[in-house]
């Protein structure tokens, strides 16, 4: 009786949320085109001055013209740049901390209150201070994105490394697994849920911290342009980048929240 | 599950060798940080854009003393303030909102969720010409950035209020308010407060990165324009004070939260 109900939970359970998961995106998608139809009927029937907000139609055609230019893709080229070089710098030392400390608890056990500092501590003001010591150049920018991405990663995947049933070791042990086994196949497998989070959070401060950087000084980049644009007052070329911005990373966004939830989903199965 | 993580940074794990090593540890860390400000005075040595910690710490009690500076000082302080205190209203009524009704998290849960993932900063252009450019933008700005973790871990918070205590306030037929009042903010106490903590720090990264934008007046100012003139001793002082100043509150928050059970 018991396996029954414990089995047929989950089937429900996952009906349940699979009607759920519709009905949430047809409100996502109901709501955000609410939201262009009430921008478009507001800008065009006067509620307020297009200059301040234009309308969509318009801001569409502006991003439309946009994809067209080298400046446009010089400047996703730029931010991209800067944001992959930080994940691929700042995650994976961050994993490597993160082995460090599980393996030396004292490092950890030392080093801990920093870790837990640098998220009370607001580390794009220390931004003058790398333009001062790098240069206005995508390094600067770079330098402090690492750092961002560096410290939830080493955080996350510490404690699920530290988290790891003993027995699970035991077992690496008793099977004679090399190091690099037990590590590829025993402890990161084991800590996945936590590195999962860890990269996804180091993803989304690495990108809201390299795009507010830019905006405060650079040379170039998708925050500098949006800065620069609303300086001369190109106020419906300014929506189409922001537009840009906020689609990309939601939907950047959406997609590590999903993959972190399919990898949850597919262990929990198991 | 991984909602809190997304709020609320998990906490390092405590371990048996802690016991082992308890009075190493705080030495450990004192030495970690006397290190850095070594490595930052050899720094200041080799090149004249870093100013030493000693000149740093000069040029910051010089400007602590100077009226002006103390007025951008209080300037930032408010506007952090009234940024904090209304990302925390806001905060909460969302977190109440998405975590007590399932239609509500339905409708409107993707959205919030992946407005969080945004680079708040792009939205400040947008923001200035509604709240004007002065204060008003700033303090937009703030509680724009401080809310969220207010609202994620508010949701997560009354999500895992245990069945029990619904029942409890249906029994003794408490009403809407008496339920929030007496039931959901006492459990949700700790959430809160880890969201409360973590959203000091957003107010006031909003205010400064509001400052550094356009403004007569706030430490973001101070720092820019110290920058611009290469004075480098009083712009690192400003951040280090404003680091400082977010650390404290955090910190106090953190100790404050660890004791509320």
């Amino acid at each position: 009786m018991t396996t029954t109900a414990e089995r047929r939970v989950p089937v429900r359970r996952s009906r349940r949320g699979s009607s759920e998961a519709l009905y949430s995106t047809i409100a996502t998608a109901g709501l955000l085109v609410l939201l262009v139809v009430v921008l478009q009927i507001g800008s065009v029937s006067g509620w307020w001055r297009s200059a301040i907000l234009p309308a969509p139609s318009d801001v569409a055609v502006s991003a439309w013209h946009l994809f067209g230019t080298g400046q446009f893709w010089a400047d996703v080229g730029r931010t991209t740049f800067e944001i992959a070089v930080s994940l691929l710098i700042g995650l994976s030392l961050g994993l490597l901390l993160a082995l460090g400390f599980w393996k030396a608890p004292f490092l950890g056990r030392v080093l801990e209150p920093y870790l837990m500092a640098f998220y009370a501590v607001p580390l794009v003001l220390f931004y003058p201070v790398m333009i001062v010591v790098v240069g206005i150049n995508a390094w600067a920018v770079i330098v402090l994105a690492s750092v961002m991405a560096l410290i939830p990663m080493a955080v996350n995947c510490w404690v699920g490394l530290a988290g790891i049933p003993p027995v699970y070791l035991k077992l690496a042990r008793s099977v004679r697994c090399s190091p690099f086994q037990t590590l590829w196949r025993i402890a990161l497998p084991a800590a996945a849920p936590f590195i999962m989070a860890g990269l996804r959070l180091g993803t989304v401060y690495a990108l809201i911290g390299a795009i507010a950087m830019e905006f405060t000084t650079a040379q170039a980049g998708m925050g500098y342009r949006i800065r620069y644009l609303y300086e001369y007052y190109s106020t419906v070329e300014m929506y189409a980048y922001i537009t840009v911005v906020l689609v990309v990373s939601m939907v950047l966004t959406g997609a590590l929240v999903a993959a972190e939830r399919a990898i949850l989903a597919r262990r929990g199965s198991r | 599950m991984t909602a809190v993580q997304a709020s609320a940074p998990v906490r390092p794990p405590r371990r048996r060798t802690v016991r082992r090593w308890r009075g190493a540890v705080p030495v450990g860390s004192v030495v970690v940080a006397a290190l850095a400000v070594l490595v930052w005075h050899i720094c200041s040595g080799l090149t004249f854009v870093i100013p030493s910690p000693a000149a740093t710490v000069r040029a910051l009690v010089r400007d602590l003393g100077d009226p002006g500076y103390l007025q951008h000082l209080q300037y930032t302080l408010v506007g952090s303030f009234w940024a904090f205190v209304i990302a925390v209203a806001i905060g909460l009524a969302l977190g109440l909102l998405l975590g007590g009704s399932r239609w509500a998290s339905v409708i409107f849960e993707p959205l919030l969720v992946a407005l969080n993932g945004v680079p708040k900063i792009v939205i400040y252009p947008i923001l200035l010409p509604i709240f004007t450019l002065g204060l008003g933008s700033k303090i937009a700005m703030g509680a724009l950035f401080a809310l969220f973790p207010v609202m994620t871990n508010v949701t997560t918070g009354v999500r895992s209020i245990p069945a029990v205590y619904w029942k409890l306030a249906r029994s003794v037929n408490c009403t809407r308010t008496q339920t929030l009042l007496h039931i959901v903010l006492p459990a949700l106490r700790r959430p809160l407060l880890t969201g409360l903590r973590l959203a000091v720090s957003l107010a006031l990264v909003g205010v400064v990165l509001g400052e550094f934008f356009a403004t007569r007046f706030g430490l973001g100012r101070v720092v820019l324009q110290a920058y611009s003139v290469g004075n480098y001793a009083d712009m690192m002082g400003s951040i280090i004070l404003l680091i400082a100043i977010s650390f404290v509150i955090s910190l106090v928050l953190w100790a404050f939260e660890r004791r509320v059970r």
